[in-house]
């Protein structure tokens, strides 16, 4: 609100100044337009997730502050079912018979779905457990103790059936919902073809409608298919004719496909570096007959559905990764702590200790960023959380590569043996940053969205700018100013209407900083390159990576100022850990945005481009080696 | 270490030439050997070998015993008349023959003959002249030895006022000259070069110099061809086509085949038929093109067109079409669902500032697809037939476009003719017919105006199958290969 008015006054004065210009003809016809925008913004910015606002200098604080909490029924709910899952991947699961013989046994997997850990989102009315985001990414974190249980039960119940349960009928879900909850039948996501990852107009797999029009006849391949080989329901995408307007298209369509329906045969399960027990393989269907009322929302509407359950599947990895390297701290502390050289324990050594400081560092971050994912998720209404969900993915499964390989370090060689599991859990954890989306695609799905959104809000101000607007000029080059001269910024975190802990005003000062500075580069890389702006690749990763950062930084800062406020046990430490890693993040998005700036000395851009053309060109490293000729 | 090393030899040996300082300087490059003798006839022993040693230097021709009496006689009568030039020295023995082994010796018998190496500086000049004749130009060591002819110390300046006025100018400039030759053949001086140079010029001379910028330039220059063609081109056509063709795709993924080797076959009639080779290129971005082509348009087969590689000059045909006219180019409309994972387009009504507008204004000039290259030793259109019908295997959609040929005269007009002129221009078509107005040549096979032929093919759209006989567009006669002279 103070914002607000004082974007106000300085219009005002902005607009007294130009009278004195003598602009005051020229912009007069203006004057309405300004006025819709600034209504605009007051519209827009309630009702909306927090990410999207970030992109235009808003902390929508109401959205992430307080850190969402669960009712105590819930509580209860996870005591009951934590104890026994973490009992059995504890006592049951023999993480390395199974990456080593690459096959889950069935008595484990038996085990799985006794505790119904094949049905955790399913409403209890269609026999699953119903239970939240929250408490689906809680049980996430043991679950992700076992790479290859993991990934089996999230292709299962996070893409797999995730189709009948957000874009299904009440048939289908009566129909296939029981059994998939029970692990009576096993469900696999069958999207990525050959010739077709994220490229919709590539996929080749086709349904034709038989000659009853009672069915659809599926033709085609479909590779890397999670669970494969054991799924017994897929959620099939395919291309189907359409008619659009009179004309014939092409359209790709969601079906739901029994094993039963015949025609389907897998091929060999692949022969991965990690995550070697679950099972990933080709499907070729060869006219599989599919019954029209198995077709998930409507015919040619598979798109929708396809980027949905994408979208809606992936925060849980941020809990997964904490409970991963919270795991790995423990495994390596005890060899840390015993372990002497020259009559000192390497928990003594400094480069030993950053190793743990920083594993803790992220396993917080990851653990605060994916429970306010889920939290948000898990509010009443449909909010659109794919973008925190997004980064929650980036952010997690690279700090989870990097966790796992420092703790492999800490014990040296040791670690490289297969008498620990260290180097199990770095090759589960190299797929983190390829499925669910490659960490690419994600960091331009996250700067596209957001400038997409920022861009519809900014037109207006930066057509006028570029039309040689003083008012508007003087506006940006005053505020630039006194950016510059150490102005603070507020945007309310800290202070009377505060929702940040006074112990971590710093580092809200901070956050408030680069949110500031976040919105003006944004406006500024809009002003530059407009929509080309999707081609400027390297340009949108680092905004994403400020983002990701920034969101990051919320996440720590709403979290410790609850866990303070409630008196959690050891909360000194968290307001420890969220200091360090906002001081950390704040440098990091400073310099990020430094180099998103105009002529940046700091921005090897061009260099970068110029090299990798070269290499490519050649297909090859084309330095002459130093030792090819004298003279 | 080698430069070091070498240069503490030369000091060596200068000192060596201090202690011989009353010598003709002259003899002091000669190893040293001759002065000793000298020293010792000081000592008034050993009389008779002195003796002839002193001979030696006054009367050169007595250390010439050993060498074939032509030779000798050929020095007699160069130093009778001294100003006959050197030419002939080099005429005689190029009579017998010209080699390497015979340009050594003539320089031997010039440097043993004359201790005095009287008029040395057009003995080298005539030897650079006549070296592509005996085909040592692109031999390094020849021109060491050349540069050794000079007499070794006395034009090394040994004072300032020598070293700032130009000492010696017609030997500087000589040895300049041999330098510039080599520099002309893309020879690259070695070590023994620059030692030679410092003993007959010193440091800080014209030659000198000419040495460091040639080592300065060389190495930057020798390797800076990032499609270097090798010295040798491959014997067999085949692989010659083969090699030719990739440097023109330049592409990675362009596939080369060959749709006919080279053969001879003996018909039934007896007959001896020489089937000529085909060897085409194609790149799956061409494949892709010619599947796109719309199948009411012609596609042209279209040559013969030079290529050089060094001194020999191959043809190449192409299948090429027009460019699509503006209004036939559709645009692919954007399609928001396309990708999966994140707008593929912004919906914005924003473009580029103009100070972030990097792109330079070029005026793009549509020339047309060109879909793939052949190369063949016959290029009359039954040949180039079997090619477009070879192509037409992986690239079905041939089966539907009218092919049309449009082939210039071979370079057979070259083969009698022989200037580079006609053979850069032979491309043409008016250059063609116009070469073909020389008497003796198969003036049936004239071609008309390019134009002509099109219109004359066009006005025929026939099926590809179908092959177009026409008389004045079709060149019967097999093109062969060239040996033009570059220039």
């Amino acid at each position: 609100m103070m914002n607000m008015n004082r974007l106000i006054v300085f219009s005002r004065t902005f607009r007294i100044g130009q009278r004195l210009l003598g602009c005051h003809a020229r912009h007069a016809g203006k004057e309405e337009l300004r006025l819709q925008q600034r209504r605009s913004i007051k519209t827009h910015s309630r009702h909306l997730a927090y990410a999207k606002d970030l992109f235009l200098g808003q902390v929508n604080k109401a959205e992430v502050f307080p850190y969402p909490e669960i009712g105590n029924d819930e509580l209860e709910e996870i005591k009951q079912l934590v104890a026994p899952v973490e009992k059995f991947f504890s006592d049951d699961v023999d993480s390395a018979k199974i990456d080593r013989e690459a096959t889950i046994p069935p008595e484990t997997l038996q085990g799985l779905k006794d505790l119904g850990l094949f049905g955790i989102m399913i409403p209890e009315e269609y026999g699953g457990l119903g239970l939240s985001n929250t408490i689906y990414a809680r049980l996430n974190e043991i679950i992700a103790l076992d790479g290859s249980i993991a990934v089996t039960l999230a292709a299962h119940q996070a893409i797999g059936l995730k189709g009948i349960l957000i874009a299904g009928n009440e048939a289908q879900k009566q129909k296939y919902l029981p059994k998939l909850a029970s692990g009576e039948h096993i469900a696999a996501f069958c999207l990525t073809e050959p010739g077709s990852g994220s490229d919709a107009a590539s996929i080749q797999t086709r349904a034709t409608l038989s000659e009853d029009g009672k069915h659809y006849l599926i033709n085609g391949s479909k590779i890397w298919i999670s669970n494969g080989g054991m799924a017994d329901i897929m959620t099939v995408f395919a291309r189907t004719e359409v008619e659009v307007d009179g004309v014939k298209k092409d359209k790709i369509s969601a079906f739901i496909v029994e094993r039963a329906f015949g025609g389907i045969t897998s091929g060999k399960p692949e022969d991965k570096l990690g995550i070697r027990g679950s099972n990933t393989c080709e499907l070729s269907f060869d006219n599989v007959p599919v019954p029209v009322e198995n077709v998930i929302g409507e015919i040619g509407g598979g798109f929708k559905i396809a980027m949905n359950i994408l979208n809606s599947g992936r925060f849980s990895m941020g809990s997964s990764c904490a409970g991963m390297i919270k795991k790995l701290i423990e495994l390596t502390s005890e060899y840390a702590t015993t372990r002497k050289q020259f009559n000192k324990s390497l928990s003594e050594f400094g480069m030993i200790q950053e190793k743990f400081a920083m594993m803790a560092l992220n396993a917080f971050v990851m653990e605060s960023m994916a429970y306010l994912t889920a939290g948000m998720m898990d509010r009443p209404g449909i909010p659109d959380c794919s973008l925190e969900a997004a980064m929650v993915k980036v952010f997690s499964s690279e700090g989870g590569w990097i966790c796992v390989s420092e703790a492999l370090q800490v014990l040296g060689g040791l670690g490289y043996t297969k008498n620990y599991p260290f180097e199990r859990f770095v090759r589960d954890c190299r797929i983190l940053p390829i499925f669910e989306g490659t960490n690419e695609i994600l960091r331009m799905y996250i700067a596209l969205t957001g400038m997409q959104y920022a861009g519809k809000i900014l037109t207006g101000k930066i057509k006028e700018m570029k039309k040689g607007n003083i008012g508007l000029a003087i506006g940006m080059v005053s505020k630039k100013l006194r950016a510059s001269l150490g102005a603070s910024v507020d945007l309310g975190l800290t202070g009377k209407d505060g929702v940040v802990h006074p112990s971590l005003e710093d580092s809200a000062k901070k956050l408030e900083q680069n949110v500031s500075l976040f919105g003006s580069t944004v406006e500024s890389l809009l002003y530059r390159y407009g929509k080309t702006i999707v081609d400027e690749q390297l340009v949108l990763k680092r905004v994403a990576d400020v983002l990701i950062h920034i969101y990051a930084m919320t996440a720590v800062l709403s979290r410790a100022s609850r866990s303070i406020s409630i008196g959690l046990r050891n909360h000194d430490h968290e307001v420890l850990l969220a200091n360090t890693f906002c001081n950390d993040a704040f440098f990091k998005n400073n310099y990020w945005m430094v180099q998103l700036q105009k002529h940046s000395p700091e921005n090897n851009d061009a260099n970068i481009k110029k090299i990798a053309k070269q290499v490519l060109e050649n297909r090859a490293y084309i330095c002459s080696h130093p030792l090819e000729r004298t003279y | 270490m080698k430069g070091s090393r070498c240069l503490h030899q030369l000091k060596s040996l200068r000192l060596l030439s201090h202690a011989g300082r009353l010598l003709p300087p002259a003899a002091a490059g000669d190893n040293g050997t001759l002065f000793r003798p000298r020293s010792s006839s000081q000592l008034g022993g050993l009389q008779c070998a002195q003796r002839e040693v002193l001979r030696h230097f006054h009367s050169s021709p007595a250390c010439t015993k050993g060498q074939p009496a032509r030779f000798v006689q050929e020095e007699d009568k160069t130093r009778d008349k001294s100003l006959v030039t050197h030419d002939d020295l080099f005429e005689q023995v190029a009579k017998e023959a010209k080699t390497k082994a015979t340009f050594n010796k003539v320089i031997d018998v010039y440097t043993k003959g004359d201790i005095r190496r009287r008029g040395h500086v057009e003995f080298i000049y005539a030897a650079l002249k006549k070296m592509p004749e005996f085909g040592v130009e692109k031999d390094l060591t020849v021109y060491n030895k050349l540069l050794d002819v000079f007499p070794k110390e006395v034009f090394v300046p040994r004072n300032f006022i020598q070293r700032m006025f130009n000492h010696y100018p017609r030997q500087q400039e000589c040895g300049v000259q041999v330098l510039e030759q080599m520099e002309n053949y893309g020879i690259m001086p070695n070590i023994e070069t620059k030692v030679l140079l410092v003993q007959i010029f010193g440091e800080k001379t014209h030659p000198m110099r000419k040495y460091q910028r040639i080592m300065y330039w060389f190495p930057k220059f020798k390797h800076v061809n990032p499609f270097p063609i090798p010295e040798q081109l491959p014997e067999d056509p085949v692989d010659l086509a083969r090699f030719s063709l990739t440097r023109m795709a330049n592409e990675w993924d362009a596939k080369v085949t060959v749709y006919q080797l080279p053969c001879t076959d003996v018909t039934e009639s007896g007959a001896e038929v020489t089937l000529p080779h085909i060897v085409g290129i194609q790149s799956p971005g061409q494949m892709e093109a010619l599947a796109k082509h719309n199948p009411d348009r012609p596609v042209f087969v279209e040559g013969p067109f030079p290529l050089w590689m060094r001194k020999t000059c191959v043809y190449y045909y192409v299948l090429r079409a027009d460019p699509t006219p503006p209004e036939e180019k559709i645009e692919e409309p954007y399609d928001p669902e396309r990708c999966f994972s994140y707008p593929l387009q912004l919906d914005l009504d924003l473009d580029r500032d103009l100070g972030d507008d990097e792109s330079f204004d070029v005026e793009d000039l549509d020339e047309g697809p060109v879909f793939a290259m052949c190369m063949t030793s016959q290029g009359d259109q039954a040949t180039l037939n079997q090619w477009i019908s070879g192509l037409q295997e992986s690239n079905p959609i041939l089966g539907q476009i009218p092919t049309l040929f449009r082939l210039g005269a071979g370079p057979r007009e070259l083969q009698g003719v022989g200037d580079a002129d006609s053979a850069s221009r032979s491309w043409f078509p008016s250059h063609v017919q116009r070469e073909e107005a020389h008497p003796g040549e198969e003036a049936e096979a004239v071609v008309e105006e390019a134009e002509a032929v099109v219109e004359e093919a066009e006005a025929v759209v026939e099926e590809a199958e179908a092959v177009v006989e026409e008389a004045e567009a079709v060149v019967e006669e097999e093109p062969r290969r060239s040996q033009g002279v570059k220039q």
